[in-house]
């Protein structure tokens, strides 16, 4: 079990840095990451001024706060440029070109593989700016998180991540069916863009729909509530349970599109 | 009579007529095979109307000068101009270029951004089904959203957003021509995005930016890309003819720029070994 | 005790039948019609360790169904199929371990990475440790002939260079059974004949079952003491090639050069006259009669050179995947 652990581990550095070794060739991408994050973030705090008005709130949010939900959505968003979209989709294209059989041959779960395979260091500015949002936020809120709201703030993030990976995950998975599909997931990035502002932002019908369609509401909002010192229980159960059932359903998803995948292909 | 109309026939306007019949058709055909994708890339262009939701509720809704009805009608027009308006030339230029395969096509007497140009608007018409359909859904969902525009801003309304796909177009093709001289020309692009993003008034109405900012916008090519279109078709007041000359004017100024560049972009192409 | 144990192996696809256009697209989205194709028809062999078998056939024989049926890649339909003790659409990992398969028209190596990188990759998948790693790398390169190509991108290698680079990823963590298909797929002829040695050397030296597909007779004919030829999905032959040969072609080429030209017609009696031109002339003798007519040729005519000689297996093949319709 040990050994099996460490030859997972060995694999994921080795995994990691054979990628950015493959990515760190091209120089002139860290210039435009860094400008296009910065550029991004100067754009997101203008609109979210605009949007709190003279009164500096927005749905309830103090200025500060909604900074913070602003701060866990870029870090989320730097996470899936880091992670979740150089694997996930490179599924599709594993499917065109039968790429994919090597992978079924490996020795290491498929999911695991495709999940981890690749590193791109280029959402990394992101993840920065998002932290860096984040910390000024609390910094200058009227509250200060103690030790055990951190750890929970952690914790939730930690969920929120996993659900982000379970949703890119199912998308992505689509693929062994349907290759026509394959910008599913980009329809997926343009729909989380609503988690840039708190959930009382929306009106009620939408909230309805970021909590139970598409789970927005566990990815930025309810982490950064409960960073402000502000976590309930309900929410709190509600994410990791969430969080749970996504990692177990896409479990079960990839050993569906598995047994598709190997008893319709040629 | 004969000589008339082989005299016709080789008349370089029906020859182009005859070409572009032929492009738009088969690059109809083409695009229908990836229908889905295509709804799905309809779809993913909800963010005017995420917008729409955060600034129906919000504060600062008072400053941009237009009622609860006129937001509404602003946010759903922006997100009709750019569902007509979007341009993916660069990815598929820059593939092209880095595969060779824009050598075949150079062999070919049609200069063949045409060929790109066909095919961005076969895909326009493939979407229509799928905006129409999305549109439908929203007034199932609240009915008294939409709403009919009168002929004359209609006709006008259409005629700017294609002006206004014609300037991204033209934008990116300035970008895409750089592919000839860097294999990351596609990252420029997407810093390109983010003034689209913010200053065309995709994100917010351009009238609630500080006055600053939108003076300064006014003097870049993004709010003709969208604010402009979107202020037609909502049936907002809007300097119509001022409007139009700030199209014509942006697209007179990239045309020659593209044109330019492809030549030096193709002899360099050539040189370095199709 | 073999080490692959296929036992009524078939496979059976379902295809969805659409025409084309959009009138094809509304018929297919109302009601789908389906066909089936069947790759693989009841399928059965043994094959013990150590052996080296060749998979011979046309284009959708289904060769490359039964490989990947084999390495657990696809479902079988029905019948039973056993690999190195396992069952291989299970894919567990004690399996996964013994076995590999290098696939000539698709590559596993990192495109932009020295295969290096790659091979570095694998040894940590595999759990191969550095030190043993490094010295199984040293050793398969010098059996393929590897020296410095390991350290430049896989994209600036030759074709060639890129297949050695690709079994030695593949050999890494030392299979049992190597499952290859088309290994040689356009490869000049040096590289070919190159991959062939080094198959064989492997095969020696580690007591590796292989099992290999291809087109070309030449790595048949070098490699495997044992074909299996499918045909249409059936099993058609299975045993040496020796013996698809006589079955295949009861007779032997005997091409005479003669000192003086005979009249059209003196060779008749000897066997089928496949052409005479002259001097030269080509004969099918039955493979029963051989010694006899070709005594009786040598005495009968002044003969100047003369040989005997399998016809070309590639034709015999040909011929029977033309000749038979069912």
């Amino acid at each position: 079990m040990l050994s099996r652990l460490q030859r997972y581990g060995r694999s994921l550095v080795c995994f990691w840095s054979t990628s950015l070794e493959a990515e760190l060739e091209y120089q002139l991408n860290l210039a435009v990451e860094l400008l296009s994050v910065l550029g991004n973030l100067a754009g997101s705090l203008l609109v979210l001024s605009l949007l709190a008005g003279p009164s500096r709130q927005l749905g309830g949010w103090s200025w500060n706060s909604a900074l913070v939900v602003l701060g866990v959505y870029t870090l989320l968003d730097g996470f899936t440029s880091c992670v979740l979209q150089p694997n996930l989709s490179r599924i599709v294209s594993h499917v065109q070109n039968g790429t994919l059989d090597f992978v079924l041959l490996k020795p290491i779960d498929s999911q695991f593989w495709l999940s981890t395979r690749s590193f791109s260091p280029w959402g990394l500015p992101g993840m920065v700016a998002g932290l860096v949002l984040m910390g000024w936020g609390v910094a200058h809120g009227d509250h200060q998180p103690t030790a055990e709201a951190l750890l929970i703030a952690a914790l939730l993030l930690l969920s929120g991540a996993l659900i982000l990976y379970s949703l890119w995950f199912l998308l992505a998975g689509l693929s062994i069916w349907f290759v026509k599909i394959w910008n599913a997931t980009e329809v997926l990035r343009y729909t989380l863009v609503a988690g840039r502002y708190p959930i009382t932002a929306y009106p009620p019908g939408l909230r309805v729909l970021f909590t139970v369609v598409l789970p927005v509401v566990f990815l930025t909002t309810v982490p950064a509530e409960a960073l402000l010192g502000r976590a309930s229980v309900q929410w709190v159960a509600g994410s990791l349970a969430t969080a749970t059932l996504s990692l177990i359903g896409t479990r079960a998803f990839w050993q569906v599109a598995l047994r598709h995948y190997t008893s319709a292909s040629s | 009579m004969h000589a008339i109309r082989s005299a016709l026939k080789r008349s370089s306007i029906l020859r182009g007529g005859r070409i572009a019949r032929a492009l738009l058709s088969s690059q109809y055909a083409y695009m229908l095979e990836y229908r889905a994708e295509i709804a799905l890339w309809a779809l993913s262009g909800v963010l005017p109307l995420i917008m729409l939701a955060v600034w129906q509720g919000s504060p600062g809704a008072a400053a941009t000068g237009l009622s609860a009805q006129g937001l509404t009608r602003y946010f759903l027009a922006a997100f009709v101009v750019r569902q007509f308006s979007v341009v993916w030339l660069i990815y598929v230029f820059e593939e092209d270029t880095l595969q060779g395969k824009l050598s075949p096509q150079l062999l070919q007497p049609l200069q063949p951004l045409w060929r790109y140009l066909a095919a961005h608007v076969a895909e326009q018409f493939t979407r229509l089904p799928f905006v129409a359909l999305m549109l439908l859904a929203l007034a199932l969902f609240q009915p008294g959203m939409l709403w009919w525009p009168t002929p004359s801003q209609l006709v006008l309304a259409v005629l700017a957003i294609q002006l206004a796909f014609i300037l991204r177009f033209l934008l990116q093709s300035v970008v895409a021509m750089l592919c000839f001289w860097s294999e990351r020309a596609g990252a420029l692009d997407r810093l390109l995005l983010i003034p689209y993003l913010f200053l065309s008034g995709l994100v917010a109405p351009l009238e609630s930016y500080p006055a600053p900012i939108h003076a300064f916008a006014q003097w870049t090519p993004f709010p003709s890309m969208l604010a402009f279109p979107a202020a037609l078709l909502a049936g907002e007041p809007v300097e119509i003819s001022l409007g139009f000359l700030r199209l014509g004017l942006w697209c007179g100024l990239l045309w020659p720029l593209v044109v330019v560049l492809w030549r030096a972009g193709i002899r360099r192409y050539s040189a370095m070994g199709a | 005790m073999p080490i692959v144990l296929a036992e009524g192996l078939s496979k059976r696809f379902r295809v969805s039948d659409k025409q084309p256009g959009l009138a094809g697209t509304m018929r297919h989205l109302l009601r789908r019609r389906y066909r089936d194709v069947e790759a693989v028809r009841d399928l059965s062999f043994r094959i013990e360790p150590g052996e080296v078998v060749g998979f011979l056939g046309p284009n959708g024989a289904g060769k490359t169904t039964t490989l990947k049926m084999l390495s657990g890649l696809i479902h079988p339909s029905s019948g039973r199929l056993e690999v190195a003790g396992c069952l291989p659409q299970r894919r567990q990992e004690r399996f996964l371990q013994q076995i590999t398969l290098v696939m000539g028209n698709r590559q596993q190596l990192i495109w932009d990475l020295p295969p290096l990188d790659s091979l570095r990759v694998n040894a940590a998948v595999y759990g191969i440790d550095a030190s043993e790693a490094k010295r199984r790398i040293t050793e398969l390169a010098e059996m393929l002939e590897l020296g410095e190509e390991l350290r430049r991108p896989v994209r600036k290698l030759s074709l060639g260079q890129r297949m050695k680079a690709e079994l030695l990823a593949a050999l890494l963590h030392r299979p049992a059974v190597l499952f290859l298909d088309e290994p040689t797929l356009g490869l000049d002829v040096n590289a070919q004949v190159r991959v062939r040695d080094f198959l064989a050397d492997y095969n020696r030296r580690y007591g590796a079952t292989v099992l290999l597909t291809s087109h070309y007779m030449g790595d048949i004919t070098a490699l495997c003491e044992r074909v299996l030829l499918i045909h249409q999905g059936h099993l058609f032959h299975d045993g040496s090639l020796d013996a698809l040969t006589n079955r295949l072609a009861p007779c032997r080429q005997v091409r005479l050069e003669l000192r003086h030209s005979q009249p059209t017609g003196a060779f008749a009696a000897f066997g089928a006259v496949e052409s005479h031109q002259g001097h030269l002339v080509r004969l099918l003798v039955p493979r029963d009669q051989l010694t006899q007519q070709v005594g009786r040729l040598l005495s009968a005519f002044d003969v100047v050179d003369l040989e005997v000689s399998d016809p070309p297996i590639e034709e015999l093949i040909g011929a029977l995947f033309t000749a038979q319709p069912s």
